[in-house]
Formats: C-alpha cells, structure tokens, sequence
C-alpha cells in the first residue's frame, strides 16, 4: 500500500526506536517509546505531513509521560459516567461538545433551524480554554498554505466578520495590517545575495512574492508600500524598513466577546447552554451515539459535535473514533496600557524568513479596546492546561518586537498571560464526520487563524451535518440580532445622566481603571457571568492596570450578593476568589 | 446634571485629601471634596493598627481616628464632600478647570480655578516584577488582603506566602498571623526589612513570624488554586541564582512590592512627570506642570508616614492660595535636583517669587551612617544638615530657607554623602 510505504519512510528516520504503527482509513496510529516529548511531537508532525494522512493518533510515550495523572483521570471519568449514565437531563438533535468560540459559532448556526441543541461546556463560563487568550487577529488568509482547509475558511471567515460584529454587536475592527521588509528580513539568505542584489531583493522582489502568495490563496487587495508612505502609515515603525506589504482585511476582536456574543445569541434563539458540564463517556449502540454522558446527567441526542479544543483528541477516543492526537502548543502574549494604544496604527509585523520557530506567527497588534498587544511565541507543551509564563519568554517577546518599534514605552506592560493552541499533527482543520461513528462530527485542531475562520467553519460544520442527514428546517423567528451591553466609557455625558436617573447603579464607578460600573456588572450576572473572571471577560473590570488591586473585593461583594453567597464561595473561574475566614467567625 | 462651581475641588478624599481641604476651608476658601469611594478617609479607613499620627498630634492613632479628626473639622467648616463621586473627566475651560463626574446622583460638572489632586497611589502588581508561571486563585497584593481581613472577616487562604518587606507587607503578615493563617513566610530580594525599624519590630520580630531575605519568587504554581511557588535566592543585584529554586507549598501569594502614584490623569492631560518618583514634577507648592493643578500626598510619593503626606498638603494649601489670588511667578524656575546618592526627590524646581521655607523631601539610594544631606550649586556647598543614619526605607525632610536657593539659575543638587 501507497500510504503504508510512505510512513515507514517517515519513521525511518527513527531507526533506533522500535516504533510500530497501524494504518486504519487513512488514520496512523503509531506506538513505542522515545526519550522525549519533543521527539515525540517530531515524530507526529513527520507522519502527520505524508500526503494522504488523514490523521495521526500518537500513542508513543516519553521518558517522563504522566501515566498517573492519565490513569487518575480515566477512573474518575469511568467513576462520573457510571453515576450519571443513567439520569437522563432531556432529548435533543444535536448536542454540542465544547463552549469556545467554534462550539458557540455551531450552536448560534444551528440556532437558525428547528432543532433542540444543547451546548456543553465544562468551565464555569464558555470561552474560557483556547478562546479566552489569544491576540484577538482575524486573519485575512494569506499565511495558511493554499491546499488546507485552514486557507479556505480563513479566507472566507474573514470576510463574513463585519456582518457577524453588526448582528452580534461585539467590538470589531478591521485595521489591516502591515508587514515590514528590513535589512534582517533575509539576513540567512544574504550570502547568496550580494551587495546592491540584496536590497533589491527586499526592495523589489519580496514584496511581490508576498502579494503573489496572497493571490493564490484567493487575498485580493494586498498593496506593497516603500519609503516615506510606510511612516504614514505607521508612523513609529522602524526606520530601516526598506518595503512594506499591507493587508487591507486583517481585524482585531477580542476572542472572548465574539463567543460570550455568539453563546448569548444562540440562547436567545433557544440553544439551550450547560456550564459546569464535563463530558465523560458516550452510550453507544450500532456504532451510533444514544447519550452524552456528563457529570451533570446524560443527554440524548440524535448527532453530537466534537468541538473540544485541547481535548477534542480525548473526546473521539471517548466516542469510539480516535483519529487525531491534539499536541498543545503553548503561546505566551504580553498586554500594554491604553496609554500606549497611538503607538500602533495596524496589526505589525516584521518579515524574518525563515521564520523563528518559537515565534512565528506572531506581531503587535492593536486590540479594540485599544491597548497593545505583542505576541505570541509558540512552544509545544505536554500539558493542555499548561498557562504558565517563563520571565524569559516576556523577555524573549520585548527583545524580538522592539526592534520593529523602538520608541514604543515598554514600561507600560500591565499583564502577561499565556494560551493554548489546539494543534494536531496534519496542522489543518478536521472538520469531517467520524469514521467509526455515524453520528459524530469533529470540528478539530482548530488552531490559528481558528478564531478568523470561526463564521466559516460553523457555516462549513452545518454543511456536514446536513450532508449526515440532518434536516434542516428554517425558524421563522430566528433572530440573529444580539444587543450589546451598553457601556458608561462610551456613553456621552448627557447620556449617563439620564441612565443614571433611570437607575443609580449607573453612577458607581467600581472599576476605576477600565470605567466600569456597578450596573453593567449586575448585567454581566443577569446574562450568566458566575465568577469574577466572568464579570471581567464581559465588562472588563479588573483589566486596567491595577489588574483588578481595587477593584476586584466589590466585584466578589456584588456577586455573593446578587447571587446569594457567601463572600468566600465567591470563584474566580473554578476555584474560590478568597477561601476562608478569620478567627472566630462562623464557616 | 448638577452644576457645581467653587474656589478649589479636591479630588480624593483620603488624609491628604481632607487635610487640604480643611486648609483651605480655614483659608476661607471655597472649597468640595470628590471621593470615588464609598466613605471619606482612604486608605486609612482599611489600616486598623496604630502609629499615624506621632509626628503631627505626638499620638499613635489608628487609621479611622486619624482620618475622623479631619473628617470633623471638614464636616465643622462647612465643607461639601461628594462620595461614591467619580471623574471621569477633566479639562481647562476659558481659564478654569471643568470636571465631570459621575455619581448615584447623576453626572456632576464641577468647575473651579483650582484642582488639587490627592488620589494617593496604587500596589504594584507581580506583573510588574516578571513573576512566571500561572494566574489561579489566591494570589492578591498586600492592600487587597488588609481590606478583606478587617473590613469584611474574610481570610484569603491558610498558609501564606507574603512576597516583599516593606511596611504594608509586615503589617499585613501580623493581621495573618493573628486573624488565623496556619503559615506565614515573608521573603524580599533585599538583604533586611524595607520598612520602618518599629514595624519590624512589632510585626515581624514580636510574633516570629518567618522570614527569608535576599529570596523572591520566581513562579507561582497551580491550575485553579494556588498550589505553591517557586523561591529563588537572588544576589545582590536582585539576580536569581541558578539551582537555588525550591519549591514552597502554600496556597496564598500576596505581593507587596510597593506603591505607583496614581497619576494617569494627570499624564493623559499633558503634566510632566518624574519618572523616579512616577508622579507629577511640581514646584515648591506641590503645583504640576499644569498651571493651577496641585498635587498632594502619595500621589507625589508614597509617603512613609501619613503625617508627611499631610504636610504636602499644608504647603499645597498656602500655594493654591497664592495661585487664586494671582501671585507672581518667576521667569524660570530654578530646578532642583537629586544628586547621585538620592533616588527621588520633591518637589523638582522653584517656581515662585515670594513664599516661605522650603520644604524637600528625598528618599536615599543608599545607607549611611553619620550622613550629610547637602545642598549645592556649581561646586560650593549652600547648605548641609547632619543625620544619625539614612537608608532607602526612610523618606528624608529637610526645610531649607527660600534664599538659599532664590538667585540660582542654573539650579541646585541635592545629595546624601
């Protein structure tokens, strides 16, 4: 077989390891043990690129793989699933496996058609694993290799964003972006240029290059700007910049409100919306799905959609059809100040090819709130959970984006944080239905630009679903407007005075930093914002740059009040904010 | 919309706040506090221990005493005192200052031809200081924690790691210790304490409470809740030193690695700021480079103790006086400024013709014994005073007199040696 022999090529490269794998439809599975977990993930991405190879399940271990934790963790599953498999919650058409930004997109899509959908997520709140920390970049689609699916749906998502940020009312920009070509562009590949060649290559055949690249990947409008025009347009890029190539379509969200705005749309049109709701088994019968098993209850449905992110990889195995591994891939960001938001007028970026291994991909954007934000780097970790930030890492981001912007005020960096991307081993989107599972349909390794391909891919899911025999039958009254929650930063003075005499809520200002008041927090709880990081996702409390220092007490005192508890039981996401009491007072 | 129109507007009504504002009141002046809190006193209404007070009433009040004797002559004089009172804006508006402000009330526009700003400072935050690892629950600074424990019996967690030795660290590791944490270990990157000698005493010392110099953290672990932290020793130029990480198990970090003025305002509307002292420049009366807004209290610097803070806002008091009645400035001012042994020093130049003793406050950049703070200009000496002992942790005063200084253009240097 064509495909066999081209896998043991690929592993020939790893004569001395003992690998062994198994070709199933087009999915390898592969099994061993190597000294890594990078070898590890090397191993995959050599297997996962062969032509043909519909997915790579890697079951190699490393020196070091956390066989108790995984252990610990399937007895508690097979522990929750044997309490629960039998407490029915309800029936429904389609049941929806993950609340990030492609779980909410399916659910507001399907939301359109008569169907009973439920949405399950296991956080506290949805968007809160890949979604919540990323730069917030709509991609235009040029980056993506033209073959993949990624490309496809990046391209056109892009598109479908302006008419998703009016109908949703999230905050949405379409600031383009600008790549800048500088002496250190194509630096490794100087020795092959010499002399006036080199410049001339930056000057007049890179950019070109680039726009040509965007063409074939279906990018119209991409313009290459030289001299004096660059510092119009971004007045404090690097003054060594010799070319520039703009893209008029890149925007800036934040990837947090696109979802909290898709999952509020989706339940107005009747989704129904399970937090706290981990999946941790499936009841299957005639290589179909019956029930989503879950620590809340069981939840019978007619076809389920895998759209768990980190932990896509473990839903399917679940199900009955393993067919990729998910390998995270850590990216760490740096947050500046609002005060720093005139520094940068594009999504920036300096071309260095080939590209740093552990920062490709990455830039300065500007956010729509209007602070700065530069990253990411990428590092393949072992944990999907794994959110730390190394200080060398911050140092590694603040060393490679100042040479791009070297008067920006680096000493207003407010927050650092890190995310996880959602990447398998074919490096592309897997949105197809199961292999062994009639009724399942993956929508998996949605990694960048995931968040820009969003409206794509659920139009593109829905497409699959229909095409797995799902009817779908318009609703007359769907509506696919969501009101924004009204804001006192953007609201005229005459304007708060009035609200404020409607209700007094309006004129107390609980964070000072970002302007947020105590009405828009209680609305944040009104639309199913639980815990404080909730309330901070929703209204932005906490964000400025005391990071929550004065603000975040009244914010748990509100919602112990509104909701009913105690002070210390207030959560943070999962755990409690504040988790005990001083001497002498009751528990 | 409420229209308020006054002689002066406070902005903050902490001690610095109120004190200015009662000053003036006695002045006859005009004048409205705007609080964005819900009650008058600041910070001190949270710091339930004694001590404020020793140098201005020779008394160890606590915090809520202190604020309340200016709390009762502002309410004696007659003084407006808008709370739960926040500005959102501010501008210069044909000659005067116009802020709009929002409150339960509605929106208020006060107008006045002169502001003082004493809207104190904010904690540092472990971003700041490049702490790795992961952001779970438990993890606080040191102001937070203080309020939660004597505002509203709420304890963060059990077992405490406090990061940082100055005062409100020290402070806050007693109120731990007392109210019920199991553990409490206090570590710092520098060699002692950073704060005052009588709360090391009292808060550290008297209660054995742990304590580990020359460390910091390097990371803090844990998925939802804090699970611990690494500790690393660092060398004398704050340096971790490799394979001394340790792991220290815990489920409480708190920050306490000091005070930012809150001056974004001010900032944003053009003031020129020190980047030393990250607050406004200002002249010998506390006035920023925006003419007829003054600056009083932490927001200058955080102060060590309360009494001088109050001071600044006495010396501001006499300055807005001067400024509404129309005094006159100099040309150029003559500049002031910190020679190399001082970290920070205000106020930055002098700036009017007539006024009385000047009063300079410097934080030391290094320990000394048998000091001289010195005044000079070109290479003479103008002015030397002696003190037993100077340190970084001690905000040093002197008052010098006006004509030391008058006729010096090209400015003074201030040093410790």
């Amino acid at each position: 077989m064509r495909l066999e022999g081209k896998v043991r090529k690929a592993l020939e490269k790893h004569p001395d390891k003992n690998l062994s794998y198994r070709i199933k439809d087009g999915v390898v599975f592969l099994y061993g043990q190597v000294d890594s977990y990078e070898e590890w993930v090397e191993i995959g991405l050599e297997v996962g690129k062969v032509k043909g190879v519909e997915g790579v399940v890697n079951k190699i271990t490393w020196k070091g793989y956390p066989e108790e934790k995984v252990r610990e963790r399937e007895e508690r599953r097979k522990r929750i699933f044997e309490e629960n498999k039998d407490k029915m919650i309800g029936s429904y058409d389609v049941v929806i496996i993950g609340g990030g930004v492609t779980g909410t997109a399916i659910a507001r899509e399907l939301s359109r058609y008569q169907l009973k959908v439920a949405l399950l997520e296991k956080s506290t709140d949805i968007a809160t694993g890949t979604t919540k920390a990323n730069n917030g970049m709509i991609h235009a689609g040029i980056e993506a290799p033209r073959s993949t699916l990624k490309r496809k749906l990046n391209v056109k998502g892009c598109r479908m964003y302006e008419r998703w940020a009016r109908e949703l009312n999230f905050k949405y920009k379409m600031v383009g972006s600008v790549w800048l070509i500088t002496p250190r562009t194509l630096e490794k590949y100087k020795r092959y240029l010499p002399g006036p060649m080199y410049t001339f290559a930056l000057r007049y055949i890179l950019p070109y290059i680039v726009v040509f690249k965007a063409l074939l990947n279906g990018v119209k409008g991409v313009k290459v700007i030289r001299g004096a025009k660059i510092f119009e347009v971004e007045p404090y890029a690097t003054r060594d910049s010799v070319a520039a190539v703009y893209v008029p379509w890149t925007g800036i969200v934040e990837p947090y409100e696109v979802a909290i705005a898709l999952a509020e749309n989706a339940a107005q049109n009747g989704v129904e919306i399970f937090t706290n709701t981990e999946v941790v088994g499936f009841l299957n019968e005639g290589g179909m799905i019956r029930g989503v098993v879950t620590s809340r209850g069981t939840f019978q449905c007619r076809y389920v959609v895998n759209a768990a992110g980190l932990y896509a990889d473990e839903i399917a195995e679940l199900a009955g059809s393993p067919e990729y591994t998910i390998h995270p891939r850590k990216g760490v960001m740096v947050l500046f100040h609002k005060a720093t938001g005139s520094y940068v007028k594009h999504c920036l970026a300096e071309i260095i090819l080939p590209q740093h291994p552990r920062t490709k991909g990455g830039g300065i954007n500007p956010t729509p709130h209007g602070n700065v934000v530069w990253g990411p780097t990428a590092d393949e970790v072992p944990d999907k959970e794994d959110v730390s930030v190394d200080p060398e890492e911050i140092q590694l981001i603040l060393t490679k984006y100042s040479t791009i912007l070297s008067e920006f005020p680096r000493q207003k960096l407010i927050r650092y944080f890190a995310g996880v991307r959602a990447a398998t081993f074919t490096e592309d989107f897997v949105i197809r239905p199961a292999k062994w599972v009639r009724n399942l349909l993956h929508v998996a390794g949605i990694q960048s630009p995931g968040l820009a391909s969003a409206p794509a891919i659920a139009e593109y899911a829905i497409q699959k679903l229909r095409e797995m025999g799902l009817e779908l039958r318009e609703k007359p009254n769907f509506n696919p407007f969501r009101e924004a929650t009204p804001s006192l930063r953007e609201m005229k003075p005459s304007e708060i005075d009035e609200i404020i005499q409607k209700d007094p809520r309006w004129g107390h200002v609980v964070c000072e930093c970002e302007l947020v008041t105590e009405a828009e927090i209680i609305e944040a709880i009104r639309r199913g914002a639980r815990t404080t990081d909730a309330i901070k996702r929703r209204t932005r409390a906490g964000m400025g740059e005391c990071q929550g220092g004065r603000c975040m007490i009244k914010i748990a005192m509100i919602l112990s009040r509104e909701l009913g508890i105690p002070l210390s039981q207030v959560l943070k996401e999962e755990a409690p904010l504040f988790n005990g009491h001083v001497r002498g007072e009751a528990e | 919309m409420m229209e308020v129109k006054r002689d002066v507007v406070v902005m903050g009504g902490g001690p610095s706040g109120l004190a200015v504002a009662v000053k003036l009141a006695e002045m006859g002046r005009n004048v409205a506090i705007v609080e964005s809190g819900d009650e008058l006193g600041g910070i001190l209404v949270q710091c339930i221990h004694d001590g404020f007070g020793v140098k201005l009433f020779s008394k160890a009040l606590s915090g809520p005493e202190f604020a309340s004797h200016f709390i009762e002559k502002l309410r004696e004089l007659g003084a407006d005192a808008f709370v739960r009172t926040h500005v959102i804006n501010m501008e210069r508006k044909e000659g005067a200052w116009e802020l709009t402000a929002v409150s339960p009330k509605g929106v208020i526009r006060l107008s006045s031809k002169a502001i003082v700003c004493a809207t104190g400072c904010r904690e540092r935050t472990p971003f700041e200081i490049r702490v790795g690892g992961a952001r779970p629950a438990g993890v606080y600074t040191a102001g937070m924690v203080q309020r939660l424990v004597n505002l509203y019996g709420v304890l963060p967690g059990k077992r405490i790691l406090i990061v940082g030795g100055g005062d409100v660290g020290m402070i806050v590791a007693r109120h731990l210790y007392l109210e019920g944490a199991e553990e409490v270990l206090m570590v710092f990157p520098e060699p002692w304490f950073m704060g005052l000698p009588r709360n090391v005493q009292q808060c550290i010392l008297d209660f054995g409470i742990p304590f580990r110099p020359r460390t910091t953290v390097k990371e803090i672990i844990g998925k939802d809740r804090v699970k611990g932290a690494v500790l690393v020793k660092v060398d004398e130029k704050w340096q971790p030193i490799k394979g001394t990480e340790e792991f220290y198990p815990c489920d409480t970090v708190i920050f306490s690695i000091g005070l930012v003025p809150n001056a974004s305002k001010l900032e944003e509307l053009g003031a020129e700021m020190d980047p030393r002292t990250r607050g406004p420049v200002v002249n010998e009366f506390f006035e920023t480079t925006l003419r007829g807004v003054f600056a009083v209290g932490n927001l200058l610097t955080p102060f060590d103790y309360v009494d001088d803070a109050v001071e600044t806002a006495f010396i501001a008091a006499e300055g807005v006086s001067k400024h509404l009645n129309g005094e006159p400035r100099r040309e150029k001012t003559v500049p002031i400024r910190p020679g190399p042994n001082v970290r920070l020093l205000i106020p930055h130049h002098v700036e009017w013709l007539k006024g009385g003793d000047l009063t300079l406050f410097l934080r030391p950049s290094v320990e000394v014994e048998n000091a001289k703070i010195t005044i000079k200009t070109g290479g003479s000496v103008l002015y030397h005073t002696r003190r037993r002992y100077v340190r970084p942790s001690m905000l040093e005063k002197i008052v010098v007199s006006r004509s030391l200084v008058e006729d010096k253009d090209m400015g003074v240097i201030v040093d410790v040696e």
